[in-house]
């Protein structure tokens, strides 16, 4: 329901149409400009694998004056592009909610295929003739997207200049001609939208303003980590396409040589992340992006970075699996493989940002703990995170510490350097290629502390506890949220744990139980491995039940807590392609509140 | 009857200390087999080396794994002993880190042809200014002797216990076609001309490809041995062109009865320079 008032605004738009629609296109406006003007804007967009062809593709933008941390299960306003796909989407529209719709004469089309026919009763049809006034005002059918924005824009009472300013920059770049034609499909629809009676809802309030306006960026979360990378002056990138992190290494192909940084497209996800290692062990920062099944294909090599002790970043963004999967569909069911994924005692720092802006600040952490404790690092993203938009406020000043390497501090001569030297928190003064004297071979092999092969029984005991115990001190690394509470403080009834993208989801669930008078807190995860076991134990000490809500079958993150800490929880798992619903993590919230409670009568 | 000198191992070892090249060895001896052909490829690489008067702080020997993958170890370079196959991207990851580096990437016939076969073509376009040397045994040393891309059809392993039916793979016509900008052959058994081959192959500019027929005397009792590459091997024709394409996929051809010499060379951007320029390019649009 939109809140009603002058001053509080919390709006969500659904655009429903064909691909090839500029479904995506007027999504990507409305959130752009909607951002520019100040309100928090999460935005996430549903598209099919192919380009063209006749798949549906929905975007959905929640504008807000509010804190909010996830998309709202109903929407406001439904516009449709494409009836055959919008008609499954009016009953996400809730009551009083508006349905807006190209005005097709009835008579035109079979029965049942018009979208008004499927209106509940307590929807507000709007009929416009996008297609007509597209063709009138800019000489063509193509615009009609363009239209549509600028009919809910006029029917919203939206601030027109912040459209105005987007859709110049977005189109600028092409022709004048066209940037004009477009502004001018817009303001038709402006126009009509605006003069259309309308009592029902209320218009969009004032923005709150999070800083100033101008500070707010709206951001992806792959933009986010492309901006962290820059902002931890990464020197390389090796890449290879897939959906969906390949809009990563685009960012990336851009930024990275204006500032004389490279970056190459390999010739598989295997060559993509031998390049990052051997660009890492020269001594550069180097990363690599990929999804679940590249991350499949890198297993070897994780496992070399790990032995070879070389510092690399892998950001994975996650998509329905096994296999191919669903390519275009979210999902959180790569955790085991970026855990545990790889042969022998292998493992690495694993962090999972749960927003737009956790993607930025994990970014470029990554680069400082992979230097610091010369190691992979995984950064574990999943579609809906990567592609979804926030408006999001960057620190002014750059947060990132440069070269975190641990230095040679005595003068070494050819045969006294070791490069896997025993020290007491496990890490190795680090050499690289063109140090003066401290010549040495690294390998994936067991070897001992100048990097010599040896299958001696005690050198891989101990070896083995080197590489493990480095990583312990990742969990109070500084200037990252590695774990976080949120809610009631101590006893509580029910605490929800997650992780990821989903967190948005349980905040949002959690935020509307405490509004019933349930007693809960919830705790998110950013730092999977090595787990921060102290405060998850503090965690379970203080809550009646426990639910892990995720995004995946086989309840993984749930089995890794359960396994690490030997505490019971409840699994919520969903695998429909889509974020978690709301509705249904509270449902779960109350149903173990009510638990809670009986335990405690007893 | 003429007697020889004897020979003294001091002033033997003094010999070899004033020439300077075990300044590129490293402590560690080799593992391979008495009378491995690899042996000479090693001697080659540290007189070159020596030759060229190579900075050991600047130089990277980047291998995979296998027999002839060993060789870091061996040298007092840096080093990287990475993965099975994985040689080629690792050290293309190097130079795009550092292009100052000198970067030698060392493997087998398994290593290439087999599990890294993807690579090759690849470094190979983008002319990455690095020099592989491939140590071509035609067998797998390390596993204990079975087939590879390189092994001649009829030959018995522990793998092919009856005869091998694949036909062997023309390295030296894959790399032609797939742009490397220098291409040789040498024979472990020609050391002078070995060194020569790897001096010539590392000073070029670009990717340079170097096929080294090394006898395996512990697996291979039949096929590539000293005594059967002895009488094969024989050196390209004193009018080839080594700038004439044409000429040197028609020389290629002949797999049968090897030539070694250098068969293509020609002078093009690398990896290096082409991202240089990419630099360049985005720097004048922002």
């Amino acid at each position: 329901m939109v809140k009603i008032g002058k001053h509080k605004t919390d709006i969500q738009i659904a655009i429903c149409g064909s691909a090839g629609d500029g479904t995506i296109a007027a999504g990507d406006i409305l959130k752009q400009a909607m951002a520019k003007a100040g309100y928090n804007v999460i935005a996430f967009d549903i598209y099919p694998p192919e380009i063209r062809g006749f798949g549906k593709c929905v975007a959905r933008a929640r504008i807000t004056s509010e804190q909010v941390y996830s998309l709202k299960s109903e929407s406001d306003a439904l516009v449709s592009l494409n009836d055959s796909h919008a008609i499954a989407h009016v009953q996400e529209v809730g009551r009083y909610g508006a349905v807006i719709y190209e005005d097709t004469p009835i008579s035109d089309i079979a029965e049942g295929a018009h979208i008004s026919s499927h209106l509940a009763p307590a929807h507000l049809p709007y009929g416009v003739a996008f297609r007509e006034i597209s063709e009138r005002v800019t000489g063509s059918a193509r615009s009609r997207n363009i239209v549509a924005v600028g009919y809910l824009a006029g029917l919203y009472d939206m601030p027109v200049e912040a459209f105005h300013h987007v859709i110049t920059q977005k189109f600028a770049t092409k022709s004048q001609a066209l940037a004009d034609s477009v502004l001018d499909g817009f303001n038709a629809g402006y126009h009509i939208g605006a003069n259309t009676f309308h009592l029902h809802f209320d218009r969009i309030g004032t923005s709150r303003g999070k800083g100033k306006q101008s500070d707010l960026v709206m951001m992806s979360g792959n933009a986010a980590v492309a901006r962290g990378c820059m902002d931890a002056e990464i020197d390389a990138f090796f890449g290879y396409p897939i959906t969906p992190a390949t809009t990563i290494m685009e960012t990336l192909a851009h930024e990275m040589p204006k500032r004389g940084a490279r970056m190459l497209q390999t010739e598989d996800e295997i060559s993509a992340i031998a390049a990052t290692i051997g660009a890492g062990y020269a001594g550069a920062r180097a990363a690599t992006a990929t999804s679940g099944p590249g991350l499949a294909l890198m297993s070897e090599m994780m496992g070399l970075g790990v032995m070879a002790e070389v510092p690399i970043v892998a950001f994975i963004s996650q998509r329905g699996g096994p296999s191919t999967g669903l390519p275009t569909k979210t999902e959180q069911s790569d955790l085991n493989l970026a855990v545990f994924g790889v042969a022998g005692d292998g493992q690495r720092i694993i962090l999972a940002p749960t927003n737009v802006e956790g993607c930025y600040k994990c970014a470029g952490k990554a680069f400082e703990m992979a230097e610091k404790y010369q190691t992979p690092v995984v950064v574990l993203l999943d579609l809906y995170l990567s592609n979804r938009y926030e408006a999001v406020e960057l620190p002014k000043k750059n947060p990132f510490a440069k070269n975190c390497s641990k230095p040679i501090t005595q003068k070494t001569n050819q045969s006294s350097y070791k490069r896997f030297k025993l020290t007491n928190d496990g890490i190795s003064p680090r050499a690289i290629p063109g140090d003066e004297a401290c010549m040495h071979t690294v390998t994936g092999l067991e070897h001992d502390e100048q990097g010599r092969p040896s299958d001696h029984p005690v050198m891989h005991q101990t070896m083995s506890e080197k590489r493990h115990k480095k990583l312990l001190g990742a969990v109070n690394h500084r200037g990252i949220t590695i774990s976080k509470r949120f809610g009631d403080k101590r006893k509580v009834d029910v605490g929800i744990l997650g992780w990821g993208s989903t967190f948005g989801e349980i905040l949002e669930a959690m935020i509307e139980a405490r509004k019933e008078g349930i007693r809960c807190s919830a705790m998110k995860v950013v730092m999977l491995s090595p787990l921060p076991l102290k405060p998850i134990n503090a965690f379970f000490d203080d809550c009646g039940e426990v639910l892990v809500p995720e995004l995946n079958y086989e309840a993984q993150f749930a089995s890794l807590i359960v396994g690490a800490t030997g505490r019971q929880v409840h699994r919520l798992n969903r695998v429909t392609g889509s974020p978690m619903r709301v509705r249904e993590i509270l449902a779960e919230i109350r149903r173990l509140a009510d638990k809670a409670q009986m335990i405690a009568a007893q | 009857m003429n007697v020889r000198e004897p020979l003294y191992l001091e002033d033997k070892l003094e010999e070899i200390e004033r020439s300077g090249k075990l300044s590129y060895r490293s402590q560690k001896l080799p593992t391979w087999c008495p009378g491995c052909g690899y042996f000479s490829i090693e001697e080659g690489v540290s007189k070159a080396m020596t030759r060229l008067a190579l900075d050991q702080t600047n130089t990277v020997c980047v291998s995979g794994i296998g027999c002839a993958s060993r060789f870091p170890f061996f040298m007092n370079t840096y080093g990287f002993h990475s993965l099975h196959g994985r040689a080629l991207p690792v050290a293309t990851g190097i130079k795009v880190a550092n292009d100052d580096l000198t970067v030698i990437v060392v493997g087998g016939d398994g290593d290439a042809f087999a599990i890294g076969g993807a690579h090759i073509p690849h470094a190979a376009r983008r002319n990455v200014d690095i020099t592989y040397i491939l140590f071509d045994n035609g067998i797998y040393g390390l596993t204990k002797g079975q087939t590879s891309p390189t092994s001649i059809v009829g030959f018995k392993t522990t793998t092919t216990p009856y005869c091998n039916i694949d036909q062997p793979l023309n390295p030296l016509m894959m790399l032609l076609s797939y742009g490397a900008s220098w291409v040789a052959q040498a024979y472990a058994g020609e050391p002078h001309h070995l060194t020569r081959m790897i001096e010539a192959a590392i000073a070029h500019r670009g990717f340079s490809y170097l096929h080294v027929l090394s006898p395996c005397v512990t697996f291979d009792k039949t096929s590539n041995t000293y005594q059967n590459l002895n009488m094969k091997v024989r050196p390209l024709p004193d009018d080839h062109d080594a700038s004439d394409f044409s000429a040197a996929m028609t020389e290629a051809q002949n797999n049968a009865r090897p030539q070694i010499g250098v068969y293509f060379t020609s002078q093009r951007p690398t990896l290096g320079d082409g991202l240089n320029d990419v630099a360049k390019r985005a720097a004048t649009i922002a």
